[in-house]
C-alpha cells in the first residue's frame, strides 16, 4: 500500500489503563467494541489521510518491557509520537504521569509529539480524575489533552489522528527531518495521493480492506 | 459496509450471535469449505480468522466450550495450511493471521487455554514459516507476534518452544535473524525478545543458548556495534575537517551516539541478568572482537600518525605498541586452545582484513571508553579494561607474556581472536550450522502435553552442576558459585594469590609476575572482604608513617617524583595517551573527553578500587616492592602479618595525573583560555579525588597549591570587578547556577555535540558551559565560574566551611507576618495604591537589605507586623511627574538560595502616595541610598571574596552600629529556655538587630510554638543546611582571611572553640548583629550615613 509518509507511535502508561484497547479500537474498526469483551493488541497499523496524503500510523505498545532500560530507551527514541495514557477512574495513573513524561522526554527527540488521553471516559459514575484537572496538567507541560473511550470508541479516532495532524504540521514547517527513520518518520515508496479507499472506513490489517472487494 | 460485503458464504445461515459456540462452529465450517486459498474466497477467509480471534477471547473470557472446540478441531492447523499456500501467502492473509495469533495470545488469560494452544507444535511452526518478510507490514506483525510469545515464557511455557531433545529454540533463534534489521522497531523488538528469553531461568534452555547461539549471535552483535562506531568517527572526522560546515552533522550524530548507549544499555541489561554463561561468552566476544581491538587499540594511533609525520618519535616506542597489541592479542586469545572448541561453526582468519586494522581516532575512542565505564559495571570486562588502561606495560609484556600464557592456558577455551573483523558468517549460516534439522512432526511434539510435563525439570533455578557440565574444565564448579566460571574470573581468581591457597609457590614461581596480584578481583562479595582489609591497612600505613622527615622528604622530592612517573609512563602506551590527551595548551577538545573516561574509571564501582590506586594513590603511600625510589616506610606494614599478602609495586602515577589537572586549572586562569568551564569543573571533580588519595586524609599538602590556584582564579575574576549593576546581578546568578546544577558526567556522555570541535558563538545551541565565552560578558561569567569552582576545591581540601557564599545571608531576613519593635524607628507613612486601583495604608520601613512594609500590630503599641519584605538591592524607583507625593516602586522578592537563579519574581508594583512632598523625597532619598548601600555591602563583599586590593584586610570593629540599639528590649518578651539558650543570650540579643534599631521578633501570627524555639528554628530550617553556630563562624574566617595564605592556620576549628573566642569577643561589640556581614571593614563615613532623620 502506497503511502506518501509513515509516522511511528508508541503508546505509554500504567498497565491497565487500556492502551492496546485503544490501539485495536483504532487500527481495525471491525472488532465492534462489545461490552462483555476486552480486547486488545500491541501492534497495529492504518491508513488515514490528512491534507489529501496517504499517511500509515504504525502503532508499537510499549507493555511488559518497562524492566529493561535499554528497551524504553530505544522505543522513545524511534517513535515520531507518542500517546501518554491514563484511566480517569483511577487517580493513581494519573499521578504517574509526571513521570512517564519525564522518561519520555528525556529519551525522545525533542521534536516528538505527545497527546495526553484520559481513557475510560465512558466510565463517569466511578470517575476520580476530572476533566479540568488533565487539561491543566496538558496546559502546564505543553501537550494536546483528550479524554477518549476504547469501549465506545469515543475521541479514540480524533486522538490519534489530530496527533498525526501535529507531526504532519511539523514536517510541513521543516521541524522534523524527514531523512532522518531515527524520528520514527519515513517517506513512502511513492508519493501517491490517489485512492483514500481507506479513508476513515479503512481496515487495520491493511490487505483485508483489498479482500474485502473481491 | 465491510461487514456486509465479507460475508461471502452467507448462504450457510450463520447464527445472529457474533460470539457463541455456534458462531465458531460455523466460522470452522466455512474453514473446512475453503481449504485451497483462491482469489475469489481471501475476503471470506480473512473476515473469519478475524471473528475466530474475537469469538476465542471472547470464549476465554465468558465460555470455556469455544476453546473446546477450536482446539477439539484443531483448527491451528488450518493456519498453517493456509499459510503455506502459495496463494494464501500473500500478505494480506497473512497479516490477518498474524494478528489474529497476536490478538489470541495477548489476549488469552486462562492458563489452560494458553498450554493447549502451544502444545501441539503449530505454533512453532508457524514461527518458523518464512513469510515474505519484504514487506513492512508482514515483517512488524510477524515480530510482534514472536515478542508476544517472549512475553508469556516462563518455566512451565518455556518447553513449548524449546525442545530439549532436538535442540531447537525456533522462537530464539528465528528471532536473533533480524536482530540487524533497518527497521528499528524490529531491532527493539528482538532485543525484547531475547531479554525475556534470557530471563527464564531455565538451565538447559540456557545451556543452549550459550553453546549452540551465543557465539554467533553476540560476535555479530559486536560486529554491528563496531561498524556503527566506524560511522561515527566518520562522521566526526568530516566535521572536524570541514571547519565550515562545522556541526551541520549534529543530528546525524546525535543518532549514532545515541544508537551506540542503545547497544551498551542492552549490553548492560543482558550482563545484569546475571547469567553467568551468557555473560562469560558477551564479555569475551565484547573484549576481545570490540572493546580492545577497537575501542583501547585506537587510543594508541596518535603516536602513530605522529610517526608518519616523521617527527623525531621514538620509533622503538611504537614498535612496541605494535608488540603489546600482538601480545595483548596472545594473552586474552590463550595461547593453545586444546581445550575442546565450543563454537562449532567454522572460523578461519581473513588476511586480507589484517592489512588496515579500522581504528577510530582517539577523541572518539575517549567519548566511547566514557560510556562504557559509565553504563557497564559488570565486573570482568570493566576491571579487564581498566587493567588494560592502566596497568598494560611495555616492558612487562615483553618480558612476562609467556608468563601471563601459562596461567592463561588452563582456561583457553576462547578461540576468539583479538581483532575488530566481521564474523566469518552471518548469523544466519551460522545458526544453521548449529542447529540440527528440524523436524516438527517427531512424535515428541505430536500431540498435547499434559501439565506436569515438565515437573522434574520445573525446578529451573540455575543449579551450578547441571550449568556447567558442558563447560570444558569443572574442576572449580564445586568450590564456587558458578559465577567463577567466567573465563576473566577464572584467570582472576589464578594470577591472584590472595586468593589462591597456593599462593606462595606461585609467587616464587612468577617473581616478576607482569600481573600485580592486586589486579583483577571481580567477585563483587570477596572484593569487598578485601577491600576492607587494604583499607584498613592503608590506614594503618598513613597513621605509622613517620610524619616529619616523610613530609619533608615528600616536598622535595614531589618534583622528581613527577618526573620519574613521566618517565614510567612511556611504558603504558594507553595510559600515556590519556594523560597527553589532557595537555590543554591549543585547546581542550580531546581533554574533555580523558577527563571523561578517567572520571568514569573512576567511579564505576565493578573496578577494583586496588587497581585504581595507580592514579589516586600518592606514590609514597603504595607498598613497594621493588621500586627503590618510592620504599618509604612500607617494609613495616609488609611486615605486617595481616591477610593480605605482600604487594607487588603498583607504579603510581598519582603526581602526574595531579599536575596534568593542575595544568588545566592553570590555564583557564588565563583571560584568553581555551578551557570550557565544563572541563574545568571535571578537572576540579577529579582532582578532589585524586589529591583526597584512597587513604582519604592526605590532602592538607596540595593545599598550598590550591589555594595559589585560588588566588590566580580571583585574579581573573577581579579584572571584570566593576561597580556596575550587572556584574553583581551576573555574579549572585553565577554562584546559584553553580551551586544548583552539579556536573553529571553520564548526561554529558550523552550530548554528541561535545564530540565537535570547541565553538564559540552561542548560536550553535549548545549550553554556556560547554563551549567558550562569546564577548566580554560571557568572558566575566566564565571568570566567575571558574572561580567559584577552584574556590570550591580550595575549600574541600583544606577542610574549611563555606562563610562567605552566598553574598546574602537569609538569617536575619524579616519574613512575612515578622512582629518587629519598630518604637522609635524610622516610619513613613503611606498609602500604597495598585494598577487595579486597590489601596492599602502601611508604614515604610528600610533595614540593611530590606524594605519592610507594616501595619501596626493591634495588640502592641509600637509594634508592626511586617506584611510585605522585599529586596532593596533590586528596588526600582520611579518618581511621579504629576504628583511630587508619590514614588513608583517595583518590589521584588529576595534573593535567597536557590530560588536566586531563577528569574526575579515582582512581588509588587505600585504608586506610593505619601502625606507630603518632603516624605516623599525623604523615602525616595531612604530607598535610594539604601539600595545603593546594599549594592555596595555585596560588592565589598565579592571584594573581599577576589582580594581587590584595599578590601583584604577585615576588621573586627563592627560597621554599622544601629542607632537606637536597645538590647535590653529584646529580651524582655523572652521566656527562659535551656541551658542553650541562656548562652545565646548572653552573646547577643535574641531578635534580630537591624538597622535602624528594629528588633525582628519572631513571632508569627501563626505561630503555635513558643516565640524562642521558633526563632531558633527558623534559623536553621531556613538555612537550608544545619548550621545552627552560624553566628560564629564568619569570626573564625575572618581571621583566617587575615592571613590568608598562611599554612599555620588550624585545619578546622571545632565548634566549641569558636565559640568561646567570640563570646570572648563579645563585650567589645554586644549589639553587633554577628553574621558575616559584620566583616567589613569600619568606616566611619559609613556609620555616618546610617543616620537618617525625616
Amino acid at each position: 500500500m502506497a503511502y506518501a509518509y509513515l509516522f511511528k507511535y508508541i503508546i505509554i502508561g500504567d498497565t491497565g489503563v487500556g492502551k492496546s484497547c485503544l490501539l485495536l479500537q483504532f487500527t481495525d474498526k471491525r472488532f465492534q467494541p462489545v461490552h462483555d469483551l476486552t480486547i486488545g493488541v500491541e501492534f497495529g497499523a492504518r491508513m488515514i489521510t490528512i491534507d489529501g496524503k496517504q499517511i500509515k500510523l504504525q502503532i508499537w505498545d510499549t507493555a511488559g518491557q518497562e524492566a529493561f532500560r535499554s528497551i524504553t530507551r530505544s522505543y522513545y527514541r524511534g517513535a515520531a509520537g507518542a500517546l501518554l495514557v491514563y484511566d480517569i477512574t483511577r487517580r493513581d495513573t494519573f499521578n504517574h504521569l509526571t513521570t512517564w513524561l519525564e522518561d519520555a522526554r528525556q529519551h525522545s527527540n525533542s521534536n516528538m509529539v505527545i497527546m495526553l488521553i484520559g481513557n475510560k471516559s465512558d466510565l463517569e459514575s466511578r470517575r476520580e480524575v476530572k476533566k479540568e484537572e488533565g487539561e491543566a496538567f496538558a496546559r502546564e507541560h505543553g501537550l494536546v489533552f483528550m479524554e477518549t473511550s476504547a469501549k465506545t470508541a469515543a475521541n479514540v479516532e480524533e486522538a490519534f489522528i489530530n496527533t498525526a495532524k501535529e507531526i504532519y504540521e511539523k514536517i510541513q514547517e521543516g521541524v522534523f527531518d524527514i531523512n532522518n527513520e531515527a524520528n520514527g518518520i519515513k517517506i513512502g515508496p511513492q508519493h501517491s495521493t490517489a485512492g483514500g479507499a481507506s479513508g476513515a472506513g479503512g481496515a487495520g490489517a491493511g490487505g483485508a480492506a483489498g479482500g474485502g472487494c473481491c | 459496509m465491510f461487514r456486509s460485503r465479507s460475508w461471502f458464504g452467507a448462504s450457510w445461515g450463520r447464527p445472529k450471535n457474533p460470539h457463541s459456540l455456534e458462531r465458531l462452529k460455523y466460522l470452522h465450517n466455512i474453514l473446512c469449505k475453503n481449504t485451497t486459498v483462491s482469489e475469489s474466497n481471501r475476503g471470506t477467509l480473512v473476515e473469519s480468522l478475524r471473528c475466530i480471534a474475537e469469538i476465542l477471547i471472547w470464549g476465554d473470557q465468558n465460555d470455556s466450550s469455544v476453546f473446546d472446540f477450536f482446539l477439539e478441531k484443531n483448527m491451528l492447523s488450518y493456519f498453517l495450511k493456509i499459510m503455506r499456500q502459495k496463494c494464501g501467502g500473500s500478505s494480506y492473509v497473512c497479516v490477518q493471521l498474524l494478528q489474529t495469533l497476536n490478538i489470541l495470545f495477548e489476549n488469552i488469560r486462562n492458563e489452560t487455554s494458553l498450554y493447549y494452544l502451544l502444545s501441539n507444535n503449530h505454533v512453532n511452526s508457524i514461527i518458523v514459516h518464512k513469510f515474505d518478510f519484504s514487506d513492512e507490514e508482514v515483517m512488524a506483525y510477524y515480530i510482534s507476534f514472536l515478542k508476544t510469545l517472549s512475553l508469556k515464557l516462563n518455566n512451565h511455557t518455556i518447553h513449548f518452544f524449546y525442545n530439549e531433545h532436538t535442540k531447537d529454540f525456533p522462537l530464539y533463534t528465528e528471532a536473533i535473524k533480524f536482530f540487524n534489521h533497518s527497521e528499528s522497531m524490529v531491532r527493539i523488538a528482538v532485543r525484547t525478545l531475547t531479554l525475556n528469553v534470557y530471563r527464564v531461568q531455565d538451565a538447559s534452555m540456557l545451556r543452549f543458548i550459550r553453546d549452540r547461539t551465543a557465539a554467533p549471535y553476540f560476535s555479530n552483535l559486536v560486529w554491528f556495534i563496531g561498524k556503527h562506531i566506524l560511522e561515527l568517527d566518520a562522521c566526526v572526522r568530516n566535521d572536524a575537517e570541514n571547519s565550515f560546515s562545522s556541526h551541520q552533522s549534529q543530528q546525524k550524530l546525535d543518532d549514532l551516539v545515541a544508537e551506540h548507549l542503545d547497544h551498551l544499555h542492552y549490553i548492560n541489561d543482558i550482563l545484569c541478568l546475571n547469567i553467568p554463561d551468557l555473560n562469560d561468552v558477551l564479555t569475551e566476544h565484547l573484549l576481545h572482537k570490540l572493546l580492545v581491538p577497537l575501542y583501547i587499540y585506537s587510543l594508541t594511533s596518535e603516536s602513530v600518525r605522529r610517526l608518519q609525520s616523521s617527527s623525531p618519535y621514538n620509533r622503538d616506542h611504537i614498535q612496541s605498541i605494535e608488540a603489546i597489541t600482538r601480545n595483548l592479542e596472545a594473552i586474552l586469545k590463550g595461547k593453545n586452545a586444546e581445550s575442546p572448541s565450543r563454537m562449532s561453526f567454522p572460523r578461519q582468519r581473513m588476511e586480507s582484513e589484517d592489512e588496515s586494522k579500522p581504528s577510530v581516532s582517539c577523541v572518539v575512542s575517549l567519548f566511547l571508553l566514557s560510556q562504557v565505564f559509565l553504563i557497564i559495571t559488570h565486573g570482568p570486562i570493566v576491571h579487564a579494561l581498566a587493567w588494560i588502561i592502566l596497568q598494560s606495560d611495555l616492558s612487562v609484556f615483553e618480558d612476562g607474556a609467556t608468563k601471563i600464557l601459562e596461567m592463561y592456558i588452563s582456561n583457553a577455551k576462547s578461540n576468539v581472536k583479538l581483532e575488530f573483523s566481521k564474523p566469518q558468517l552471518s548469523l544466519e549460516k551460522a545458526l544453521e550450522n548449529t542447529s540440527s534439522e528440524r523436524d516438527y512432526t517427531t512424535p515428541e511434539y505430536g500431540g498435547p502435553k499434559p501439565f506436569g510435563y515438565d515437573t522434574d525439570h520445573s525446578s529451573c533455578d540455575l543449579d551450578p552442576e547441571l550449568v556447567s557440565t558442558s563447560l570444558p574444565s569443572t574442576s572449580h564448579i564445586s568450590e564456587s558459585s558458578s559465577i567463577d566460571h567466567d573465563s576473566t574470573e577464572d584467570l582472576v581468581t589464578q594470577i591472584n594469590p590472595a586468593k589462591s591457597s597456593s599462593s606462595g609457590t606461585l609467587k616464587a614461581n612468577m617473581p616478576d609476575s607482569p600481573l600485580p596480584d592486586s589486579g583483577i578481583e571481580s567477585s563483587s562479595s570477596k572484593t569487598n572482604e578485601y577491600n576492607n582489609i587494604t583499607d584498613e591497612e592503608k590506614q594503618k600505613l598513613l597513621g605509622v608513617a613517620p610524619s616529619t622527615s616523610a613530609e619533608d622528604r615528600r616536598s622535595a622530592t614531589l618534583d622528581s617524583i613527577i618526573e620519574r612517573e613521566s618517565k614510567e609512563i612511556e611504558k603504558r602506551p594507553f595510559l600515556k595517551t590519556i594523560l597527553d590527551s589532557l595537555d590543554c595548551s591549543e585547546n581542550d577538545y580531546k581533554a574533555l573527553f580523558a577527563l571523561c573516561l578517567l572520571f568514569a574509571l573512576i567511579n564505576n564501582k565493578g573496578v577494583n578500587t586496588e587497581l585504581l590506586d595507580t592514579l589516586l594513590c600518592p606514590e609514597e603511600e603504595i607498598t613497594s616492592g621493588t621500586h627503590e625510589a618510592s620504599g618509604v616506610a612500607t617494609t613495616a606494614a609488609s611486615g605486617d602479618t595481616m591477610s593480605p599478602p605482600p604487594k607487588h609495586p603498583l607504579q603510581s602515577f598519582n603526581a602526574l595525573l595531579i599536575s596534568k589537572l593542575m595544568a588545566i586549572a592553570n590555564l583557564s586562569c588565563k583571560p584568553a583560555s581555551k578551557v570550557r568551564l565544563v572541563t574545568l569543573e571535571l578537572s576540579v571533580t577529579l582532582m578532589r579525588v585524586a589529591m583526597c588519595g584512597a587513604g582519604g586524609g592526605a590532602s592538607a599538602r596540595h593545599a598550598p597549591a590550591a589555594d595559589a590556584l585560588r588566588a590566580r582564579a580571583a585574579a581573573l575574576a577581579r579584572n571584570f570587578y566593576k561597580c556596575d549593576d550587572i556584574f553583581l546581578d551576573m555574579f549572585e546568578d553565577e554562584y546559584c547556577e553553580t551551586s544548583k546544577r552539579p556536573l553529571n558526567v553520564e548526561w554529558l556522555c550523552m550530548d554528541a555535540a561535545i564530540l565537535l570541535p570547541p565553538t564559540r558563538t552561542p548560536m550553535s545551541g549548545i549550553a554556556f558551559a560547554k563551549r567558550l565565552p562569546s564577548g566580554e560578558m560571557e568572558r566575566a561569567r566564565r571568570a566567575i565560574r571558574t572561580f567559584f569552582l577552584i574556590r570550591d576545591l580550595y575549600l574541600k581540601l583544606t577542610g574549611k566551611p563555606e562563610t562567605q557564599l552566598p553574598l546574602t545571608n537569609p538569617v536575619p531576613f524579616v519574613q512575612v507576618g515578622d512582629v518587629l519593635d519598630l518604637n522609635d524607628s524610622d516610619l513613613i507613612s503611606c498609602d500604597i495604591i495598585q494598577k487595579d486601583g486597590t489601596w492599602q495604608h502601611r508604614f515604610l520601613a528600610v533595614d540593611n537589605i530590606q524594605i519592610i512594609l507594616v501595619e501596626p500590630d493591634k495588640q502592641r503599641l509600637g509594634w508592626g507586623v511586617a506584611k510585605l519584605v522585599g529586596s532593596l538591592q533590586d528596588l526600582e524607583i520611579q518618581g511621579d511627574k504629576e504628583d511630587p507625593r508619590c514614588l513608583h516602586l517595583t518590589i521584588h522578592k529576595p534573593r535567597v538560595g536557590a530560588s536566586g537563579a531563577l528569574p526575579r519574581t515582582v512581588l509588587l508594583r505600585a504608586k506610593f502616595k505619601f502625606d507630603d512632598h518632603i516624605r516623599s523625597m525623604a523615602a525616595k532619598q531612604r530607598l535610594t541610598k539604601g539600595r545603593t548601600k546594599s549594592r555596595q555591602k555585596k560588592m565589598q563583599q565579592i571584594g573581599r571574596l577576589l582580594e581587590v586590593s584595599g578590601m583584604c584586610a577585615p576588621s573586627m570593629a563592627p560597621r554599622h552600629r544601629p542607632l537606637f540599639a536597645r538590647p535590653a528590649l529584646a529580651t524582655v518578651r523572652r521566656s527562659t529556655g535551656g541551658e542553650d539558650d541562656t548562652d545565646r543570650r548572653l552573646r547577643r540579643p535574641s531578635g534580630h538587630m537591624l538597622k535602624d534599631g528594629i528588633v525582628v521578633y519572631r513571632e508569627r501570627t501563626t505561630s503555635r510554638e513558643s516565640s524562642v524555639s521558633r526563632s531558633s528554628s527558623a534559623h536553621g530550617s531556613r538555612e537550608g543546611s544545619p548550621r545552627s553556630r552560624s553566628e560564629e563562624i564568619p569570626m573564625e574566617d575572618i581571621k583566617r582571611n587575615a592571613v590568608p595564605s598562611s599554612l599555620a592556620a588550624p585545619p578546622v576549628v571545632p565548634q566549641s572553640q569558636a565559640s568561646t573566642s567570640s563570646t570572648l569577643l563579645k563585650p567589645s561589640n554586644s549589639s553587633e548583629e554577628t553574621s558575616f556581614m559584620s566583616s567589613e571593614p569600619s568606616r566611619p563615613k559609613r556609620i555616618k550615613g546610617l543616620v537618617e532623620t525625616i
